[in-house]
């Protein structure tokens, strides 16, 4: 994952002088794992790319404070987890209904929506996802279909690799179960 | 290991010029078990046709819009605060004055309009400082649930709360 050489770089974005080329960078390294991240929380391209660019917004005007504890990496995709589930916390708190019920409407626009395939088996994916709390689907689908693996995972969440696992393993029965139920 | 081993085992033959190709098979299969059958290869999202092309324009361009400078409307709308202020506070005194009645107590207020309040206000107690007020021998899990806790529910919180679920030695085969 670590594919730029990540000091030079962060002391690239704190010189004023070198920020905005160093900016472009990041922003073209980063920008489609990101996304991927993003749209698998909120599900709509729109959305996801409001969240995007906010995330990238912050990163931009924080940077001064990043202080280097964790990779900038995780940092960003945390930056990212944390302003999805704050779009949604803010829309349903907005729409008058639950986190709950926002994002079973969430999973019925996605019939209607001209960015997903929409097979009946995804579907049916996408239904499971909504009935799993936030970790379980998040570490579902950084593991299955980002496949980062679990000491990435485990830095952006701030959560240990064998919490993690069972996190995994719960995820992957629910699915199951709920797949194979008809 | 040109002598011969000093031990009566033996082996199949040509067991160990087949080991490094079975090896290879068992990886190999291994592998392909983390892709789970009943799940789809993909998930479905797409974007538009080269959306990725554009991110880094919209994202800039947002970062220098400049802040709209802010017009104050209207002046004279602050004298209007101020003389609504000092009007609010000349009623307030001579209303408290005036009040001779007893005051309005707890008990006075309907059950229900306390529910409405407690519905409609947001008190942003943290969990911290409602165990200060309510005494946990007060408290019994009857009062906050209806339906008995279900395993995998607990399963769940703990998993969402713990930091090392595994530390708990739980077995899982109860819970499933």
């Amino acid at each position: 994952m670590q594919l730029i050489a990540e000091e030079a770089l962060i002391d690239q974005l704190k010189n004023p002088e070198t920020r905005e080329k160093a900016f472009s960078v990041l922003l073209n390294t980063y920008k489609e794992r990101l996304y991927w991240h993003i749209r698998r929380i909120v599900l709509n391209h729109d959305d996801a790319d409001d969240v995007l660019q906010n995330t990238f917004i912050k990163v931009y005007r924080n940077i001064e404070g990043f202080k280097g504890d964790s990779k900038l990496y995780s940092w960003m995709y945390r930056i990212a987890t944390n302003e999805s589930l704050t779009f949604i916390k803010q829309r349903s708190k907005k729409s008058g209904i639950t986190d709950e019920e926002l994002k079973n409407r969430m999973v019925e626009n996605l019939e209607a929506d001209i960015y997903f395939e929409g097979s009946e088996i995804q579907m049916k994916l996408q239904q499971a996802l909504a009935t799993l709390p936030d970790k379980q689907k998040l570490v579902f689908n950084m593991k299955y279909y980002q496949e980062m693996k679990y000491e990435e995972i485990s830095e952006v969440l701030e959560t240990s690799v064998g919490a993690l696992k069972t996190s995994y393993h719960l995820a992957v029965k629910k699915i199951e179960a709920y797949i194979k139920a008809d | 290991m040109g002598k011969k081993d000093k031990h009566n085992f033996k082996t199949p033959e040509g067991y160990f010029d087949s080991f490094n190709e079975r090896l290879m098979q068992r990886l190999q299969s291994e592998e392909a078990d983390e892709k789970l059958s009943f799940l789809p290869e993909s998930d479905g999202f797409k974007t538009p046709t080269a959306y990725f092309e554009g991110v880094e324009e919209n994202v800039l361009s947002k970062l220098t819009k400049k802040q709209p400078k802010v017009i104050t409307l209207r002046p004279y709308r602050k004298y209007l605060y101020g003389a609504t202020a000092v009007a609010a506070a000349l009623i307030l005194f001579f209303t408290l004055n005036l009040e001779t009645e007893s005051p309005v107590a707890f008990e006075d207020l309907a059950s229900a309009e306390i529910d409405a309040y407690l519905e409609n206000t947001e008190l942003d107690l943290s969990s911290y400082e409602l165990a200060e007020l309510v005494s946990i021998e007060d408290v019994a899990l009857t009062d906050v649930m209806d339906a008995p806790l279900e395993s995998e529910k607990i399963l769940d919180y703990l998993d969402e709360n713990i930091d090392d679920i595994e530390e708990l030695n739980l077995n899982f085969e109860d819970y499933e």
